[in-house]
């Protein structure tokens, strides 16, 4: 216990966790010293000199961070904030005024949404296809359909790598191309791809590329990556100009859309601690996402059972259909749909949704290939227990 | 001033954290291997090494 009141957290420690968004998340060993090391609230502050801002820290090294990160990323300027909407809230507060359009997939995050909403924008979604991938065809119908509209161009393009729905890829250069001869600027959410898979922006095309540290980066929460190019940078990273009327004091270079310094303390030694880490694992994506295909390989043996994202796997987050199978168990169990939860808790295998048997999002990132075959033999033990077949 | 103490209490700490990981990735059932093994067997001696710098200079 942690005091009278709190509970060690030891999911991770005691249990495989197929929790969607915390997979990718979760703390390299590293990260967890500096968790120890760096928890008092300024202690990113201890060495902070003039010009007194976050990203100019030589101790510990977060300029150095701010200087690889951008070069990780194939952008040229990178800034770490509380969160990838934070990411979004930054670029749409510089882009985006009163009355102007923004597009963003019908699958894309609600951050994306409300970073719109409050600079009264107005979202218009464009509808992924039969396979539910958002493409850059539907991207330029919306184009138009907006322009025909409003007699002007949407201000800004969202476009999600993967959604955190199915995992499934979205047409991210075919966009580009679209946003590109229309001179509308894109904003990749690499929510699900930086720190997982090699992710470079400028390859890509795009103007902004957000990433979640806490969903993909082996970092705490919040934290997350902002970063863009030499084009863009001024205007997204721009600094201060007011002055007091009464103290006449200014701030020099602190930047208005990151508040001044962004994410302090162990947040971002987090990030820089588990970085060496994340440039190693992003070459391995292609193992991890073998071991994901292993999995459902093995799950599909279970009569009844589906996968609802697309085949074959590009990500290791997916989302299964047991409608036919587990569900039907649960109609005739005295724990309804909690008889699933029950039974791979038991078997040492949390993070699906209490309760969930119809549809429902796993994530296998991060598991050895011993704890995949583990997860696989038990769902389909579970299987055999109820009576549902196996193919062999 | 007790750096040493200090400094081994850090990094008792910090070993102890790797013996978190190892339990991390042989959840559930925490089957380790030869290899596992000997690096648990590492980390606890580098512990037990930190909590007696400890003692030896807080408390005797």
């Amino acid at each position: 216990m942690i005091g009278d009141a709190l509970e060690s957290r030891a999911r991770e420690e005691l249990f495989i966790n197929l929790n969607p968004i915390q997979a990718a998340g979760r703390l390299t060993p590293e990260a967890m010293k500096t968790m120890i090391s760096y928890g008092d609230g300024y202690s990113t502050c201890d060495w902070c000199q003039h010009p007194f801002r976050l990203d100019k820290i030589d101790k510990p090294p977060i300029a150095e961070f701010h200087t690889d990160l951008p070069e990780f990323l194939g952008m040229d300027e990178a800034r770490v904030v509380p969160g990838a909407r934070r990411g979004f809230q930054a670029v749409v507060s510089s882009l985006v005024d009163e009355g102007d359009t923004v597009l963003a997939s019908a699958l894309s995050h609600y951050t994306e949404f409300l970073s719109v909403e409050q600079v009264g924008g107005i979202i218009r979604e464009v509808p992924v296809n039969e396979k539910n991938v958002h493409t850059g065809k539907a991207t330029g119908e919306k184009v138009e359909e907006v322009k025909e509209g409003t007699g002007e161009l949407p201000k800004l393009i969202f476009v999600d790598h993967f959604d955190y729905t199915y995992g499934n890829e979205h047409e991210v250069e075919e966009i580009v191309r679209v946003a590109n001869e229309h001179d509308i600027p894109v904003l990749y959410n690499g929510a699900y791809t930086v720190g997982v898979m090699p992710v470079h922006g400028k390859e890509l095309g795009v103007d902004f590329l957000v990433g979640s540290g806490h969903k993909s980066f082996a970092s705490p929460a919040p934290s997350g990556i902002l970063a863009t190019t030499d084009e863009w940078a001024d205007k997204v990273f721009r600094t201060t100009e007011m002055e007091g009327d009464v103290t006449g004091r200014s701030f020099g270079i602190k930047e208005v859309e990151m508040l001044g310094c962004t994410l302090m303390g162990s947040n971002v030694i987090a990030m820089m601690a588990s970085f060496p880490r994340i440039r190693e694992r992003v070459e391995n994506w292609e193992e991890e996402v073998d071991k994901a295909e292993y999995f459902l390989e093995e799950f599909l043996k279970i009569e009844g059972n589906k996968v609802l994202s697309e085949m074959p796997r590009k990500h290791t987050l997916v989302k299964v259909d047991t409608r036919e199978s587990f569900d039907q168990i649960a109609k005739g169990h005295d724990r309804r749909g909690y008889f699933l939860y029950d039974e791979l808790k038991e078997r040492g295998i949390i993070g699906i949704f209490p309760g969930a048997t119809r549809t429902w999002k796993m994530n296998t990132y991060g598991l050895t290939w011993k704890q995949v075959k583990y997860l696989a033999k038990s769902f389909q033990e579970i299987a055999r227990k109820y009576d549902i077949q196996v193919e062999e | 001033m007790s750096e040493d103490a200090v400094d081994s209490l850090f990094q008792a700490l910090y070993s102890l954290t790797d013996i978190r990981e190892i339990f991390r990735k042989t959840s559930p059932h925490h089957e380790l291997t030869e290899d596992q093994k000997k690096q648990m067997d590492e980390l606890i001696e580098k512990v037990r090494k930190n909590l007696d710098e400890i003692e030896g200079e807080m408390l005797e």
